[in-house]
């Protein structure tokens, strides 16, 4: 799984290399528009696209129905069932390149997520680090030492919270750059990535899990921790990104559902797909 | 106590839940579900809100109708009419087949209503024929006496039902010609159909291709034009024909034929289209069409306008959609189907004419505009074209008889489709629907039923007088299901506009004239010059243009016209008409021609100036012959017709009546086309105008069209001179 994770972080990493001085929108719409292609073509080989055609075709017919026979309700309340029907089927057409497009769309989503859901820590500003640790493994009898690179600095001593079998630092970031935390336990230890801001858009990974294959798929930003490690995630809480729109606001998920939208029904009639 | 929420209520609740648990989940899986429910919830949203609109304005609207005054079924016998005109359907031979049983569903018609043969227009015509149906009125008061009519100022043949014209004004930008005014489409049948009668009183009508219907007229109802409609080359209908034979590269009369190349299993073609107004220099707008072929499987892959449609041969595609672009990003849309017809050892394919797009029609075709658009989405593409039935196609063999039929029948059940569809939507009203499919195929079939027809001599005759049969089967067949979508208040009429008779020979009238001194060539000329080419108008007093013209060349009237009016042109009428009336064939001696009819004694109507002087009635087996008709003068007056066309009814009327079928019992007098019209006022508790000719054939009337029900009824065509 690190190696998959690698290679799609890698490849988010090299397209989203030319944007990273630019405005988060850029880089935002330029995967949105890539996607929407992706999406586009997977929606044209897995869809019945004859059936769509039809079903949307008998959708206009029936509210064309409406305007045309508008003094016979008989005929109206008829065309409005006919429409829900016909609706309904078209939800089902629709169904099956759903099914095809979960996986792709979940992964990318999983990479934007670590693009554009949180920000890196600005200079002189505060974060708490999680550590969470397996079953079976006491928070108090544990002996976890944090560590911090150069421009980090660990700012408390270990808060263990038992019932949570969790142990919480607070950090200060000190100057931009890429910094790492140390965590050690015993003779073994776990590196983590903190990101402090440069000015330019980067990749922040929020927390390094311990290998499973699910929780590995979620947080593709960094190689997981072993599996026999008692550490579960080791988490940095980032502050939340948004992305600012006429001074508003607006989270990386709708801009991206809006964004992916607009384009891929622009460029519908280019691919050829009936949605 | 608390109260349950009505079942109404909690399926809109539901309903709710169901669409608010849809958001979030369609922003999780991305843009994939955001196509699907965004498009849904707007077809949702629409629905609801014209649901609200048309439960909130109904009222307003049943009260404006009140107030308008609109009588409405007040004295009304039925609810509902519905008519099926099955054009060409000949009395003599359904009456054979309801004696022989095989026609049941007609023959409950005869006996539990009416059944009698319906007396034609002259001539007897479908343009014609159809238009007196609509109008009740005979030709001269609807100015449509043949398909074609000449002007004068050139002796070049038009169109007589429509005219499209260029715009009239243009904005010369570079090498463009932009037009900023419409076009020209105007209808040039005159007179009032009885469906806007009974829509200004609020009656609805559904008429689906009743010939002469192009351009469309507003009224209370939907239309769909019928004969007559144009293809996107403005033509009546030009289908293409692609042959790698050298052999088979000759003019083709209704087509044109392609020459193609064969290169390496591949061929490299185009499909031609309308001609480029927006350009200046004009030309053909074409799209490039390449064909593979595998002669293996014995089928093609035709490349076009980014489709790719893989075709065995004999099996026709279906309705392909064809973008012409003639510049300034504009689209001009056609529909067609493609038919390979060989792979090898020469390669051919014959392409309907092209149609014009009913979803996005490049020209009117219907009332209103979206009702195309609207039978289009829901039934599927269909046929527009007015003259549907590619009859030229097998006339010149290009089709099979089987790929015709497989073609004609096609077309049928798109019309089916639509009818049922109308009788379905109409709980109240009218509902006219004209077959062409009985007309075509009783043109390129008739000489199965004429054992002395010559065309049974040469061509592809390799079918028999079963087609004839299958054909008033399944017409029977189609009157029994509509007969069971309808009930006790609805009546049912099934009518022809005229019958049909072999057409064994031919009859050049101009040549004729020619022979006899009333037409002149140009010296030194054969006179196979098309449209009157060959003739010197200077010396010429007559000549025949369509299917049953005869013009005097009229001073004043003609650009070069020497007959003068008044007594010269009478005299010259007289000896024409008793000339030509007992006209005898040269082989056999049979008599080729039974009247001719002057258009001062048989028509009374405004429009009677622009009639042909001399209307001529063949007698039974001839008809004019195909050079004739297009202004051709040859050596011999007679000739046989040896074209699959063997069939015909542009003859003298008396002998091509319809028939008339309907679940209601008429007073017992010989109906005329020109009654249906105030029949169907009358059923509907209407009087008819005074302009129509027809009167009602009611047996136990409304009260409103007494007056003349009971009375002999004078028609114009029986003054006509045997």
């Amino acid at each position: 799984m690190n190696v998959f994770n690698a290679a799609v972080s890698g490849l988010f990493d090299l397209l989203l290399a030319p944007f990273r001085s630019l405005s988060p929108w850029i880089a935002l719409a330029v995967v949105s528009l890539l996607t929407g292609f992706l999406m586009l073509s997977i929606y044209r080989r897995a869809s019945n696209q004859d059936g769509i055609r039809r079903v949307k075709n008998r959708i206009k017919a029936h509210l064309l129905e409406l305007r045309l026979f508008k003094n016979d309700l008989g005929v109206s309340l008829r065309a409005q069932g006919s429409i829900l029907a016909a609706n309904l089927k078209y939800i089902g057409y629709a169904f099956k390149p759903l099914l095809v497009m979960i996986v792709p769309v979940l992964l990318i989503l999983i990479q934007l997520n670590d693009w554009f859901g949180s920000r890196p820590l600005r200079a002189g500003e505060q974060a708490l680090v999680k550590v969470r640790l397996a079953e079976g493994y006491s928070p108090i009898e544990t002996d976890l030492r944090l560590e911090a690179s150069a421009g980090l600095v660990v700012e408390t001593p270990p808060l263990r919270i038992e019932e949570d079998r969790e142990v919480d630092w607070r950090i200060r970031a000190e100057s931009p750059g890429v910094r790492e935390l140390i965590l050690r336990w015993a003779d073994q230890s776990a590196a983590k990535k903190v990101v402090v801001e440069d000015g330019r858009l980067a990749r922040v990974s929020t927390a390094k899990v311990r290998t499973n294959i699910w929780r590995e798929i979620s947080h593709p930003g960094e190689k997981s921790l072993p599996s026999d490690s008692p550490v579960t995630t080791f988490e940095v809480r980032y502050p939340e990104r948004r992305l600012g729109l006429f001074g508003i606001g607006v989270h990386w998920l709708v801009a991206y559902f809006v964004l992916s939208i607009i384009l891929g029904f622009a460029f519908k009639g280019v691919f050829k797909v009936t949605l | 106590m608390k109260r349950r929420p009505a079942p109404v209520l909690r399926a809109a609740l539901a309903l709710a839940l169901l669409l608010g648990a849809a958001l979030p989940a369609a922003a999780y899986i991305g843009p994939g579900a955001g196509f699907a429910f965004l498009s849904s919830f707007l077809v949702l949203f629409l629905t609801f809100f014209l649901a609200i609109f048309s439960f909130l304005s109904w009222p307003f609207r049943f009260l404006w109708r009140a107030l308008r005054g609109q009588k409405a079924y007040k004295h009304s016998q039925v609810d509902k009419i519905v008519i099926l005109g099955l054009d060409g359907m000949e009395p003599t031979i359904a009456e054979k087949f309801m004696a022989e049983g095989k026609l049941p569903n007609l023959s409950r018609l005869k006996k539990d209503g009416t059944y009698a043969r319906l007396q034609t227009t002259i001539p007897s015509i479908s343009p014609v024929a159809w238009s007196s149906f609509m109008t009740g009125s005979e030709p001269s008061k609807h100015n449509i006496f043949d398909f074609l009519s000449r002007d004068p100022k050139t002796y070049l043949p038009d169109l007589s039902s429509a005219r499209i014209g260029k715009p009239k004004k243009v904005l010369s930008l570079g090498k463009y010609n932009i037009p900023i005014s419409k076009p020209e489409i105007r209808g040039l049948r005159k007179s009032v159909p009885f469906w806007k009668l009974l829509g200004e009183q609020g009656i609805f009508s559904t008429i689906l291709r009743v010939p002469i219907t192009f351009p469309p007229e507003k009224f209370n109802g939907h239309l769909l034009s019928g004969m007559c409609t144009p293809d996107l080359k403005g033509s009546q209908g030009t289908f293409a024909f692609y042959t790698s034979d050298p052999q088979k590269i000759h003019r083709r009369e209704g087509g044109l034929a392609v020459p193609v190349t064969v290169e390496g299993n591949a061929v490299n073609t185009f499909i031609s289209g309308p001609d480029n107004t927006l350009l200046k220099s004009g030309g053909e707008i074409r799209i490039p069409m390449t064909i593979r072929l595998d002669p293996e499987r014995d089928e093609a892959v035709v490349e076009v306008d980014g489709q790719s449609l893989r075709l065995k041969k004999g099996v026709f595609s279906p309705w392909t959609g064809l973008v012409f672009k003639p510049g300034l990003g504009i689209k001009v849309r056609s529909i067609a189907r493609f038919l390979v017809t060989g792979v090898r050892p020469h390669f051919e394919m014959y392409v309907t004419p092209l149609n014009i797009d009913p979803e996005k029609p490049a020209l009117p075709i219907s009332h209103p505009f979206i009702y195309s658009v609207y039978l289009a989405k829901l039934l599927g593409r269909f046929i527009t074209l007015g003259e549907a039935n590619d009859t030229w196609a097998l006339n010149e063999g290009v089709l099979s008889e089987e790929a015709f039929l497989e073609l004609t029948y096609s077309n049928h059940r798109e019309w089916e489709a639509m009818l049922f569809n109308a009788v379905k939507k109409t709980r109240k009203g009218l509902v006219v629907c004209v077959f062409e499919t009985t007309d075509s195929i009783q043109h390129m079939f008739y000489r199965y039923l004429d054992k002395a027809h010559p065309a049974l001599k040469t061509g592809q005759a390799k079918m028999g007088a079963s087609v004839i049969e299958d054909l008033y089967r399944r017409m029977d067949d189609l009157v029994g299901r509509v007969e069971k979508t309808l009930g006790d208040k609805s009546a049912l009429i099934v009518m022809s506009d005229h019958g049909f008779k072999s057409f064994r020979r031919g009859v050049n009238l101009n040549s004729w004239l020619w022979k006899n001194g009333y037409l002149h060539l140009k010296e030194g000329t054969s006179g196979d010059g098309e449209w009157f080419k060959d003739v010197d108008w200077t010396r010429t007093k007559a000549y025949a243009l369509g299917l049953g013209g005869l013009y005097l060349n009229l001073k004043g009237r003609e650009a070069q016209g020497i007959v003068g009016p008044g007594a010269e042109a009478a005299a010259l009428k007289a000896k024409l008409m008793s000339k030509l009336a007992g006209l005898k064939d040269d082989a056999g001696g049979q008599v080729g021609i039974n009247i001719l009819f002057d258009r001062d004694v048989v028509y009374r109507g405004p429009y009677r100036e622009n009639a042909p002087d001399l209307i001529v009635g063949y007698a039974e087996g001839y008809r004019a012959s195909w050079d004739s008709v297009t202004g051709k003068v040859t050596p011999s007056v007679f000739e046989d017709n040896l074209k699959a066309w063997s069939g015909d009814h542009c003859i003298d009327p008396r002998v091509v009546p319809g028939v008339l079928f309907m679940n209601r019992k008429t007073n017992g007098r010989p109906p005329s086309i020109m009654d249906i019209a105030p029949t169907v006022m009358d059923l509907f508790g209407l009087a008819a105008p005074a302009h129509m000719d027809g009167r009602s054939l009611l047996a136990a009337e409304s009260g409103a069209d007494k007056k003349a029900a009971s009375q002999p009824l004078e028609r114009p065509g029986k003054k006509g001179r045997p």
